[in-house]
Parts: structure tokens; C-alpha cells; sequence
């Protein structure tokens, strides 16, 4: 029954199961309610009315219809009146009061892991391939608990995450919204009447049912609906706000955080220029803006909307770059985003609002490409495949699109427009993350549940080609794992997991946990590392993604790297270098730190042989007899020349380990593709985010 | 005072709230039918329009802006329109499952929204403690050893600090989760077969190599009341009705299909 142009009530009651009514009521303020009535057995009073539904299913259906319509109706109203007052699901002052009962630690002493870019059912993609899992059950995952993955298969995480990004696509949110409004017409007085009579007929009427209502109702009711822009945003407003609250019951100081997120999702021409965009703020302040929309919006436009909400309601957000790799070039150019020369004052609002980029994740690897790095012999990690085009393939990759694609050379064009501007644009840390559109946050190369629903676990998954647009060129075995955020905090809330990115004391790694410390300064001494060496780090030196003011004397650092306690052991630090040269150009230089096995590995010409692989192909296993549990040094950077600008960020290696394809073929008892049996073996890694030296700011 | 018996029947209950609804609606009008070719974006339109770019913004749009808004929706909307004329979105896999989706999230939106009691709550707490029960929580003291000889060798000489490692020698009161994270699954399950006391025991492996481990305290928490995890208890029972209510509303609109599957 239509009540008029916003508020629809219908009635639909069903005897033959068991006599009762179910009632939907949408409203445009607060989407829809249903409930279901069981009449007979509530009110001894109705039992007569539900006897007698009965007994109209069989005989007379008309004057039954109307008595249980009309009842409905009534105790609709009653609930409807108290919906429209309920209260908010969690008090925003609860959450205040329980994240202010946490203690924060002197200096942040446990690295927290999470995932800042997962997709639920709400994101059009992820549900077009199919998923069925929503955010409740996203967080459910990721806090530790088994859950039932859409394709039915058990799915839980060895280990618990620490926090987790929802970050659906802001137009997916958008997209939905108008095919959302349909069944909304569907319930409608005359449309339901059809799809009752439809469901009634036979199962082939029936299935034609939802086609045919959608195209009635385009033909008349739906596009009112549709025209009417108040309501769209309303109903996505709803999205946005459930998920909001959703959000605020699984918060748990100290334990688990989750935060609210989306993701902008700006691809010109498939040039993926997507960025996820984290609050630190809960429902109080997220609720009041709405997902800033990335398919016909620029940069700039993304920007003035995350200073608008700052200003707005006092809240803080950030942006975070992905597949960088898959822009064509885009990502990290010379210009600003119209092409003309950069600005400081956008070179400023890049370093100011992109503070940390994902360095690693499901599609590919963006650290450096073998064509930027020739002589860094781990440059092909997460390479195969992804480098042959943007990222529906759309345009094919040409090697001077490189330079702008991977973080490395990013970083070194960040120092190169700084010595030009007196701002860098691409002073950001680094973080891994998985990018599963499947609501299941896992980067384990042993329980990897793909890019999404239609490509979780089955025999034929890592031989397919696997495309995320029409065109063809990528294999299932091209996909990683993914990878996890690794945040040093002082507690698990959301205020110190955001200001921890801000800072960029964070690093990437592609699933393992090891533990990375990193600390930069001029007065550490060779045996640094007796007794409290954290605290003096933090003390005498700055940590990751801190910054260095050259003072004519050459840095020193502290790094250390301790094993996945559940994982492989290491082959060896390394700590990457990228500097600009007196003629202007940005160069950068890989040093072997420290490693494993040192007796019977010399560097050859200046480089340390290969670890050797423990690796059982046909077992997917390998053991832990080569490799150390931790490696750590004090180092000091032989080639400093005093008034250069420099970054230094740690690539830590574990020994080769089995990727998910090898897990597969195990399992389904399968046979890999040449291919991907020459791809089937990785040395996993961590990224940390750099440290800076430079002049004095100007 | 008694009621005469008339009013106590339900059936005089519905029709006087049909008789109100018959007239609130009499009132308000139904809405107009709008015809298939034509787009009116009306002020109201463009207000509504202006308030979602403020909505998002935090400011209003300006004419251009609010013009170019107009030339997105209108774009979308005949495209839409024209799409639908075509039966575009019969056989389409996403509109298919966006609505099957959709039908779930009507049947789940009802446990979204109600509010749910205390008791059922204590219920749903007495019925599944173990989602609730607290972490163990250990206080132990470790040295580590690269080599299991040497751990062993320590249990019995004289007291030394271990080899060095950036793992911290003492844990105080640490949840099971905080342990397994530090120290891997090997190891704490070796730390929840020790007795708690003084003695040093050991050697308990990790994945680092060998430790020598003074487990001091082992406490096991005392579960807790629903008004401590009232929150947490909710929104467990939350998503479980849900899942619930999907199947329920569900199995009510598949028992009106006769369904044949032809083999």
C-alpha cells in the first residue's frame, strides 16, 4: 500500500507455512522495516483472526486479506512510532568514556596489525562477483572469529587482526543507491501485488518476478522514485550511517579498532588512481558528511572535501594512494594533477593529506620495478602480470610510465621537486593491505581467500586468467596474498592508530609479522644495542618516517628485525637509499645491512649471495634451517655527502616460502601452469617508511 | 468501569486505524504518475541536490557546480530510463543479485533496529559464555637460547640473562592473544601446560629457538556480568538473530515456490 510519496506500508502474508503476516514499511528517513507477525499464538484474543487466515488461505482469501492487512498495519504504526525515536545504537560518550580508560605506554611498544582496505557487500563490485558477507561480518573476521565465506567455506584467521578500514567504494555506495530504491517499488501496493500473485503462479512466473517488476516499475513508479535526489541521499546516508554503527559495536579499546573509511575511486582511462580515505573520528563526527564520490571527481576535488569535514567538525582524516602500479604513470608524476608544473602549494596538500601509501596488496607490488632498479636483484616481487597495463588494460604500460608508478622512484622525485620547490609531495611511510573484496581481511599465503568471491578457493583459480576489466592478460597465480599494515601505536585505539599513520611510523609487509624497528640519528653508538635500546632510540634518534636535519655529520641507524614468531626465518636487512645528486638527479643505492648465515656468505662484489630455498614444492612446506630469528645492526651511511637530501627506508627478507598457489595444488591435489610453478616461490618482505636528512626547512 | 465487549475485538482495533490511515491519506494525496519521457527537475530538486553537495562539502555548491550536478543526474537518468526500456536489466547477474540482496536486507533490518531487552540479552549470555569469557592472562619471566643444549644447560647452572633478543624478559598480567602475538603459537601453548610458581621450567620452544621460562602467574578471568559487556553481548546477539532472521524470512518466501529441479 502506497501512503503517499515517501512512506510505503505493505502487507504481505503467507499461510501456508504457518499463519502469519510479514509487514514492510520504508520510510524515507529510516530505509525499512519489516516484521513478522505470528498472529494465532501472540494474543489469545487474535487466535480467531489467525485460525481464520487459515482457513482464507484455502477459501476465501479477499475478506481475510483485508482483516490481517489492516491488523498489521496497526501494530506497524505502534512500531514504526518508536522506531522513528529509537536512540542511537552505541552512545558516541560510551566509546569517549572506554577510549579514555585505555593507558597509553611511555613510547609505543607492540606493533598493531591491521588492514586499511577491505570490501564488503556494500561495494557494487564486490557484489557484482558476488560476495554476501557485509561488514558485521568483516569485523567478526578480523577480530579472530569464524565465519562462513559466501562460497560456504570456513574461513579464520590464524592470528586476530588489531584494526581493520572498511573501505568500500564511495560510487559503490552511489551505484547501489539507485537500484536499492527498486524493491522499495516492488513493495508497493500494486507491484506487490503481482510479485504475491508471480510467487503464487509457478516457479518459472516466479522467476521472471523481480525482471518484470523493475520493469513496470520503470515504466512508471520507478522513475519517480529515481528523480527524487533528497531521497537517494537519504537512502545512502543509511548505508553510510549503518555502517557506522556497525563500526562503533565492534569498537573495543585496547583490544579492537575499527575504523571508518571508503574508497575514492578515480581511474581516467583505467588509470587507477584510487585512494582510501580513513576518519579518525567516530559516528558523532563520520555521520555528518557523506563518501566523497571518485568517478568523475579529480584530486582536488577529494582535498577541499577532507579540509571541509576537518574544518567542519573538528575531526581528522587522511588519504591513502594504492596501485600506484596499475595508474600508467599517473600516480607520482613531475606535474600536478593538470599536467602544468607543481605547485608547492599542491605539493603541499599531497605530503600533507597522503601521509602514508600501500605499498604492497592483492593486485601486485609497488615498491620498484625491475626497469627503475636493475641491479636490485628483489626488484621482481609481485611484478608478473600486473606490469603489462593499467588496471583494466585498457591502455598497455610503457616503460616511461614506470617512473610514476612505484614508490621507490616516487620517493626520489619527492626530493628532486623539493630541491626545486622547497616542498616534497611524496614524503610518505608505508603500509600493506589486502584489497579483498570478499569482506575477509586475510594476507596469509596459506589461507588466502582471493581478490573476491569468484575467485576463492577452488581448483582452477590460479592457473585461470583472472581480469578485472574485458580485457584479457592476468592469471589467477598473478594475484598475491596481500599484505598487512603494521602500526606502531601506543595503544590500540583509533586516535593513536591515526596518528601513528600521520606520523608514518608504520611499514608494510606482504603477510608476515615481523617485528621492524627503525631509528635514525647522529649519536648512536656501537653497542647501542645493550639494555633499553627503545627507549633510547626514541631518545637519541628519530623513528621510521621521522625527519633528520643535516648538521655536516653522517646519519647513523638502528635497525632491527625480529621473525614472525609463527613464520620463516630471515635472509637479511637491507636499508634502501635515494638521494639527489650535486647535478640535480635523483639516484639510489641498495646496502646489505646485516644477514644470515654470514660464515658461508661473503658478498661478491659487493653483494650477498642468495640465502639458498628450503622450500618443498610438492609438500608446500619449507623448514627453518637456514635464516635467522633476528637480525639487527648499527649502521652508518658510508657514502654521506653533507647538504644532499636523502631518504633511507629497511627491506627486510625472510627465506623463500611457498605462495598461495602451491597451498592450492596441495589441497586440490592440482597441477600449477609452467608459469605459475616458476612463480610459486617468494622471499615475503617488509617495507618500512623511510627516514628523511636534508637542510633545514627554508 | 467495563468496556462494552465490541471494543475488546481485534477486529474493531484494525478498522479504526484503517479509518485513520483512509484519511490521513485521503488527505495527503498519492503521488503523481510521472510520464515516462518527461524530466522535470523541479527547485525542490535542485534544492535537494544543493543539500547533498553541502551534505558532503560542507558548503553550498556554487550556480556551475549545481549546474553541472544537474548535467550528471540528468545524464544518469535518461540513461537509466532508456536502459530500463531496453530490458537491460533482465538476465543481469548484478541487478539479480543486487535484489535478492536487498529482499535480505528488508528481512534483516528488523533485528538492526529492535531494541533488544535485558533478559534476552542474560539469555543469550548464559547460553554461549564461551564468546564472552575473558583472555587467560600469564605474568611470566623468559630467557631465550638460540640453541636448545644451552637453554637446558641453564635450567640447571647457575643463573644467566639468556642470549640476546629484542623480545621483552618479563610479560606482567598479558592476555593470551598479547603472548601468542609476541611469541608464537608453539609457545604458548607449552606456557598453558607449566605450573605456576617460582621454579624455572623449560626448554619451551618458539619460533625464535629455546627459552627457559618462570611462570608466575596464570589467571584464568571470572566471567563476566552482562552489565560489564552489555555492548559486546548486543551486538554478538545482533549479528547472530540476523543471520537468523535471513534464514527465517527465507524459508518462509521459499515454502510458497514448488520448485522442480529437472535432472
Amino acid at each position: 500500500m502506497a501512503l503517499n510519496g515517501n512512506t510505503d506500508i505493505a502487507v504481505v502474508y503467507h499461510t501456508r507455512a504457518a499463519p502469519q503476516a510479514r509487514l514492510v514499511v520504508t520510510h524515507p528517513r529510516r530505509s525499512v522495516l519489516t516484521c513478522n507477525l505470528f498472529l494465532p499464538h501472540a494474543v489469545p484474543a487474535y487466535r480467531k483472526i489467525g485460525g481464520a487466515a487459515v482457513k482464507g488461505g484455502e477459501n476465501g482469501m479477499g475478506k481475510i486479506k483485508v482483516i490481517a492487512a489492516v491488523g498489521a498495519v496497526a501494530v506497524v504504526l505502534a512500531a514504526g512510532g518508536y522506531w522513528l525515536s529509537r536512540p542511537a545504537v552505541i552512545d558516541p560518550a560510551e566509546v569517549a568514556e572506554a577510549e579514555a580508560a585505555i593507558a597509553l605506554t611511555e613510547f609505543p611498544e607492540t606493533v598493531l596489525w591491521g588492514d586499511t582496505h577491505l570490501h564488503t557487500d556494500n561495494s557494487i563490485d564486490a557484489f557484482g562477483f558476488g560476495v554476501r558477507l557485509g561488514p558485521e561480518d568483516a569485523l567478526k573476521f578480523a577480530r579472530g572469529d569464524e565465519v562462513t565465506s559466501t562460497t560456504g567455506i570456513k574461513a579464520k584467521l590464524a592470528r586476530p587482526l588489531d584494526f581493520l578500514v572498511i573501505a568500500d567504494h564511495s560510487d559503490g555506495l552511489g551505484v547501489m543507491r539507485r537500484i536499492y530504491d527498486a524493491p522499495r517499488i516492488a513493495i508497493r501496493d500494486e507491484t506487490l501485488r503481482r510479485w504475491y500473485d508471480m510467487m503464487h503462479e509457478s516457479p518459472q512466473q516466479s522467476a521472471r518476478a523481480t525482471a518484470e517488476l523493475i520493469s513496470a516499475a520503470g515504466a512508471g513508479t520507478l522513475p519517480e522514485a529515481m528523480m527524487d535526489p533528497e531521497r537517494r541521499e537519504e537512502t545512502a546516508t543509511d548505508i553510510w550511517n549503518d555502517q557506522l554503527r556497525v563500526l562503533d559495536r565492534y569498537y573495543r579499546p585496547g583490544k579492537f579498532t575499527p575504523l571508518a573509511g571508503f574508497e575514492y575511486t578515480y581511474q581516467p582511462d583505467g588509470n587507477n588512481l584510487h585512494r582510501v580515505v580513513m576518519f579518525r573520528d567516530g559516528i558523532e563526527r563520520t555521520s555528518k558528511v557523506l563518501p566523497y564520490p571518485g568517478l568523475t571527481e579529480e584530486i582536488g576535488g577529494l582535498f577541499d572535501y577532507m579540509d571541509a569535514y576537518e574544518q567542519a567538525t573538528g575531526g581528522k582524516v587522511l588519504a591513502i594512494p594504492h596501485n600506484s602500479n596499475l595508474s600508467n604513470g599517473l600516480m607520482f608524476e613531475l606535474t600536478d594533477a593538470g599536467g602544468g608544473p607543481m605547485s608547492a602549494e599542491y605539493a603541499r596538500r599531497r605530503a600533507s593529506r597522503e601521509p602514508v601509501v600501500e605499498a604492497t596488496q592483492i593486485k601486485g607490488d609497488s615498491e620498484t620495478h625491475p626497469f627503475l632498479s636493475p641491479n636490485d636483484e628483489f626488484a621482481d616481487f609481485g611484478k608478473k602480470g600486473w606490469d603489462i597495463g593499467n588496471l583494466t588494460l585498457s591502455r598497455a604500460k610503457a616503460d616511461p610510465m614506470y617512473a610514476g608508478e612505484y614508490l621507490r622512484e616516487a620517493l626520489k622525485r619527492g626530493l628532486s621537486i623539493e630541491q626545486r620547490t622547497g616542498v616534497n609531495p611524496y614524503k610518505f611511510g608505508m603500509i600493506g593491505s589486502t584489497d579483498s573484496h570478499t569482506s575477509l581481511a586475510t594476507g596469509d599465503e596459506d589461507n588466502f581467500f582471493g581478490k573476491h568471491t569468484g575467485n576463492e578457493p577452488s581448483a582452477a583459480r590460479a592457473n585461470a586468467p583472472q581480469n578485472l576489466g574485458t580485457q584479457v592478460g592476468r592469471f589467477g597465480w598473478n594475484y598475491l596474498a596481500g599484505g598487512y599494515a603494521a602500526v606502531w601505536a601506543r595503544a590500540n585505539t583509533r586516535a593513536e592508530i591515526f596518528d601513528a599513520m600521520m606520523r608514518r611510523e608504520v611499514y608494510a609487509t606482504t603477510g608476515p609479522r615481523m617485528v621492524v624497528r627503525f631509528f635514525g640519528g647522529f649519536d648512536f653508538t656501537d653497542n647501542a644495542f645493550e639494555g633499553n635500546w627503545v627507549r633510547a632510540g626514541y631518545k637519541n634518534g628519530v623513528p621510521m618516517g621521522g625527519e633528520l636535519v643535516d648538521g655536516g655529520k653522517a646519519p647513523r641507524f638502528l635497525v632491527s628485525a625480529l621473525k614472525d614468531p609463527d613464520g620463516a626465518h630471515l635472509d637479511r636487512v637491507q636499508i634502501i637509499k635515494g638521494w639527489t645528486a650535486a647535478d640535480g638527479t635523483a639516484r639510489e643505492k641498495v646496502y646489505d645491512v646485516v644477514w644470515s648465515d654470514n660464515a658461508r656468505r661473503r658478498p661478491v662484489n659487493g653483494k650477498v649471495p642468495a640465502v639458498g630455498d628450503t622450500v618443498d614444492r610438492a609438500k608446500a612446506s619449507y623448514t627453518n634451517s637456514i635464516g635467522a630469528p633476528e637480525l639487527r645492526a648499527v649502521w652508518t651511511d658510508p657514502d654521506y655527502r653533507a647538504g644532499e637530501r636523502a631518504f633511507y627506508y629497511v627491506r627486510v627478507l625472510e627465506i623463500p616460502t611457498p605462495r598461495w598457489p602451491l597451498f592450492d595444488a596441495l589441497r586440490f591435489d592440482m597441477t600449477l601452469s609452467p608459469e605459475a610453478v616458476d612463480d610459486a616461490v617468494a622471499q615475503e618482505r617488509a617495507y618500512s617508511s623511510p627516514i628523511w636528512i636534508g637542510p633545514p626547512a627554508r | 468501569m467495563t468496556l462494552p465487549a465490541w471494543t475488546r475485538e481485534p477486529i474493531v482495533h484494525f478498522l479504526a486505524a484503517a479509518a485513520a490511515l483512509f484519511l490521513y491519506f485521503a488527505w495527503v494525496g498519492e503521488p503523481a504518475d510521472p510520464a515516462s519521457r518527461t524530466i522535470t527537475v523541479t527547485r525542490e530538486d535542485r534544492a535537494a541536490m544543493a543539500l547533498q553537495w553541502e551534505r558532503t562539502m560542507q558548503r553550498p555548491p556554487t550556480d556551475a557546480e549545481l549546474d553541472a550536478l544537474v548535467e550528471i543526474f540528468l545524464r544518469e537518468e535518461v540513461l537509466y530510463r532508456e536502459a530500463i526500456r531496453l530490458g537491460l536489466d533482465r538476465d543481469d547477474t548484478v541487478v539479480r543479485k543486487r535484489l535478492a540482496n536487498k529482499m535480505d536486507y528488508l528481512a534483516a533490518s528488523m533485528a538492526e533496529t529492535a531494541v533488544v531487552s535485558d533478559d534476552v540479552l542474560a539469555e543469550w549470555l548464559a547460553q554461549y559464555p564461551e564468546r564472552f569469557a575473558p583472555d587467560v592472562r600469564y605474568s611470566f619471566d623468559q630467557m631465550y637460547f638460540a640453541e636448545r643444549a644451552a637453554a637446558a644447560a641453564a635450567l640447571t647452572s647457575a643463573p644467566t640473562n639468556g642470549e640476546s633478543i629484542s623480545l621483552p624478559s618479563a610479560f606482567e598480567n598479558a592476555s593470551r592473544s598479547e603472548v601468542e602475538g609476541r611469541l608464537g603459537r608453539a609457545f604458548t601453548a607449552t606456557l598453558d601446560t607449566l605450573e605456576p610458581g617460582s621454579k624455572w621450567a623449560g626448554p619451551v620452544a618458539s619460533g625464535f629457538g629455546w627459552h627457559v621460562v618462570r611462570l608466575r602467574a596464570r589467571e584464568i578471568g571470572k566471567a563476566p556480568t552482562l552489565a560489564e559487556i552489555r555492548g559486546e553481548v548486543e551486538a554478538d546477539w545482533r549479528g547472530s538473530t540476523e543471520a537468523q532472521r535471513k534464514k527465517d524470512a527465507y524459508e518462509l518466501l521459499r515454502g510458497a515456490y514448488r520448485v522442480t529441479v529437472q535432472k
